[in-house]
């Protein structure tokens, strides 16, 4: 049981990260209905960023994680505002093609920047060491990321539920002319939903360089565990981006211990029951 | 009669001498050598140690005039460790920028594609990392894709060797299996466990987990395997991937525990690993556990010629060599003598020249075996250690040193040594 409970609790690390990126793409799809395949990019740019700023400029952590903030959400504006807003009433291809685009660039322009071997960013003193839980040692920092994935979602609840700006978004993403016809501006709206979503894709890049190495790929195999993670639980809804990242991060965890060799045919066989039985997500049409 | 004998005699002995004189001449004036490994992502340093070796090498040639005069012109591409990418590289190399001999590959699925488009290119390759022994033993022994060659040690080193060490430790009963879930973790794995077993039938293997390619969270794996309790773990995944694995197996504690007492990490010898592991094994994380090997090390042999290669790299690049760079630099040397034996540039020939060939590598001679084109030397293993006298980075010491013949299988059977 207490290997259970153990590997339970890896896997509720591993999901907040999934999480993090999973809430970004599920805003920008649920009020922007940008469908952001380069939303691992910004996952990239914020580890990159907060590397920088705790590694070679000597900000402490949370400095780090601030600036790695900032710059994604200057990249998060810049995409939305002279890029993705042209093309907010094509067909769905043409947002593929341009994000798609967009993982070229930043894949690029961190080689550029930061070369292209991988770097190994250092823990926080802060950070180190492990606690025991279950009798077993449990890294302090694994916790810390499972408290700052829930935080997090409470934050977002709070801000779309119980604030102005949320109503808004929320109006904003249901009836979206009938908003604008309320003197919502719409494309200000959406500049700001989708640097939000661009931070939130930051924060979980930002927070996973202690524990992994930034690397000028990792945008991309971030992505497609965060399409599955969208897929169960219904793309648009943040509900779902919850409760299917808990769902591939804990069910993967325990098929690592259980049955390890199938632990990727159980996940994608999730997925394709998902999609065989409620084609729309777990939480699919929920906003 | 006789003198008519005599006269063919000296004819034919003239036509000897001067037929290769004939074809050195033939040679072109820039003989055009076609690399590619990875240069992109979390094990980007195998690439670039490639191109470093490789460098180094044709300077070396042709600052003391080519390989029969011709000098030597070097392109390196990205494999981005794809076999796709891989094949188009090769077929431009060859193809569009007329390369006479290719070299690097980093993983076993691209030496496992390319060898078998290597004869439709009509050109050589020499392998100098991708490791799975189906190259030398299925592609080339059997399926006779003899087009290929490898320069560096095959899962041998990963899987055999290993067990040959930790079978005279009599505390280790209890084994379990991280593997990078693709040809190389599991050609590794098995024959590490077939291999132990055979000398130990007592060890019990009491933990498997698998990671795909170019995984970031080893926790759930590491979790897994530590209920478990082994005894010693053997890890495949390699470059960055093996570098978080290692980083979060330290968070775990796994080191700490009483009853954990080796990590082997099969490529874990690598300079790109020596330098990420510095800080952990300075600070003592790993306990003296965490044991590795790679496909040569540059504090061994401690000859001459080894610490000449080595010191000049560092001159020549500010770092220590990896295997990748020493192998690069072997396999370009290996395709000058073999142009040098034959003074010629045709394929066949260079195979036959190659086949048997024994090469100077900066760790000695290594013997490349004619039926399945397998370079044969030994790459002993050690534990990760840190003094800042011998070395800036954490390296390998208390290096254990089993001949090659004691752990490389052979055709035409394969059995195990």
């Amino acid at each position: 049981m207490s290997n259970f409970i153990f590997q339970a609790l890896n896997g509720l690390s591993s999901a907040m990260f999934l999480w993090l990126v999973a809430a970004g793409l599920t805003v920008a799809f649920g009020v922007c209905g940008i469908l952001n395949v380069a939303h691992g990019s910004l996952y990239m740019m914020g580890a990159y960023f907060a590397f920088t700023s705790f590694q070679i400029l000597g900000l402490n952590f949370w400095l780090s994680l601030v600036f790695a903030l900032i710059g994604a959400g200057i990249i998060g504006f810049l995409m939305e505002r002279f890029f993705l807003r042209r093309i907010y009433d094509q067909p769905i291809e043409f947002q593929l093609i341009l994000t798609f685009a967009f993982i070229l660039v930043f894949d690029n322009l961190t080689k550029m920047i930061w070369g292209t071997m991988l770097i190994i960013p250092t823990m926080p003193s802060l950070f180190q060491g492990t606690i025991p839980i279950v009798g077993r040692p449990f890294p302090i920092y694994n916790l810390f990321i499972i408290f700052a994935g829930i935080a997090v979602a409470l934050i977002i609840w709070v801000i779309l539920n119980k604030t102005w700006w949320g109503m808004k978004l929320r109006a904003a993403a249901s009836q979206r002319e009938m908003a604008n016809a309320i003197g919502i501006n719409i494309p200000m709206l959406f500049t700001a939903a989708f640097v939000f979503a661009a931070l939130l894709a930051a924060i979980g890049g930002a927070l996973s360089t202690p524990i992994r190495v930034c690397d000028s790929g990792v945008g991309g195999a971030v992505i497609i565990q965060a399409f599955v993670v969208t897929v169960i639980g219904g793309l648009g809804s943040l509900k779902g981006a919850f409760v299917g990242a808990l769902i591939i991060g804990v069910i993967g965890a325990l098929c690592t211990l259980y049955v390890p060799f199938i632990e990727l045919f159980v996940l994608y066989l999730i997925m394709a029951v998902v999609l065989i039985i409620r084609p729309q997500g777990l939480f699919g049409g929920e906003r | 009669m006789k003198k008519m004998t005599g006269i063919l005699g000296i004819a034919l002995f003239l036509v000897f001498i001067l037929t290769p004189a004939v074809n050195a001449a033939e040679l072109p004036k820039v003989i055009k050598i076609g690399g590619q490994g990875v240069t992109s992502g979390s094990k980007a340093d195998y690439g670039h140690q490639m191109i470093m070796g490789a460098q180094m090498a044709v300077e070396e040639i042709n600052n003391s005039g080519g390989i029969l005069g011709s000098k030597v012109e070097m392109k390196f591409m990205d494999s981005e460790i794809k076999a796709a990418v891989a094949t188009k590289n090769a077929r431009y190399l060859v193809k569009d920028w007329g390369a006479h001999f290719l070299f690097g590959i980093d993983s076993s699925g691209v030496s496992m594609a390319l060898a078998p488009i290597m004869p439709e290119l009509d050109r050589i390759l020499i392998i100098c990392h991708g490791a799975t022994h189906k190259v030398n033993e299925e592609a080339i022994f059997k399926k006779g894709l003899r087009n290929t060659f490898r320069i560096s040690v095959p899962t041998y080193q990963d899987g055999t060797l290993p067990a040959m060490i930790f079978k005279d430790r009599p505390e280790i009963k209890r084994i379990a299996s991280l593997a990078a879930a693709y040809s190389y973790g599991y050609s590794a794995w098995e024959m590490f466990e077939k291999t132990l077993k055979k000398y130990r039938p007592d060890v019990e293997v009491v933990g498997k987990a698998e990671a795909p390619f170019l995984h970031m969270d080893f926790t759930p794996q590491l979790n897994a395997l530590m209920a478990a309790k082994p005894d010693l773990i053997l890890a495949t995944p390699w470059g960055g991937e093996g570098l978080m694995m290692l980083r979060q197996a330290i968070l775990l504690g796994l080191f700490e525990q009483p009853w954990f007492k080796v990590w082997f990490q099969c490529m874990g010898g690598s300079i790109d690993m020596a330098e990420g592991l510095t800080p952990d094994v300075k600070a003592g994380k790993f306990h003296g556990k965490l044991w590795a090997t790679a496909r040569y090390l540059w504090n061994w042999p401690d000859t001459p010629r080894n610490k000449a290669f080595v010191a000049k790299f560092r001159e020549k690049f500010g770092r220590f060599p990896n295997y990748s760079a020493a192998n690069v630099h072997t396999a370009i040397y290996a395709f000058k003598k073999a142009v040098e034996q034959t003074k010629s540039l045709d394929t066949q020939k260079l195979i036959k020249a190659l086949e048997g060939m024994k090469v100077q590598a900066p760790d000695g001679e290594r013997w490349i075996r004619p039926e399945d084109h397998q370079a044969c030397y030994t790459v002993p293993a050690g534990h990760y250690v840190y003094d800042r006298a011998v070395c800036p980075n954490a390296y390998l010491s208390d290096l254990v040193v089993i001949p090659w013949e004691k752990y490389y299988r052979n055709p035409p059977d394969y059995k195990l040594p």
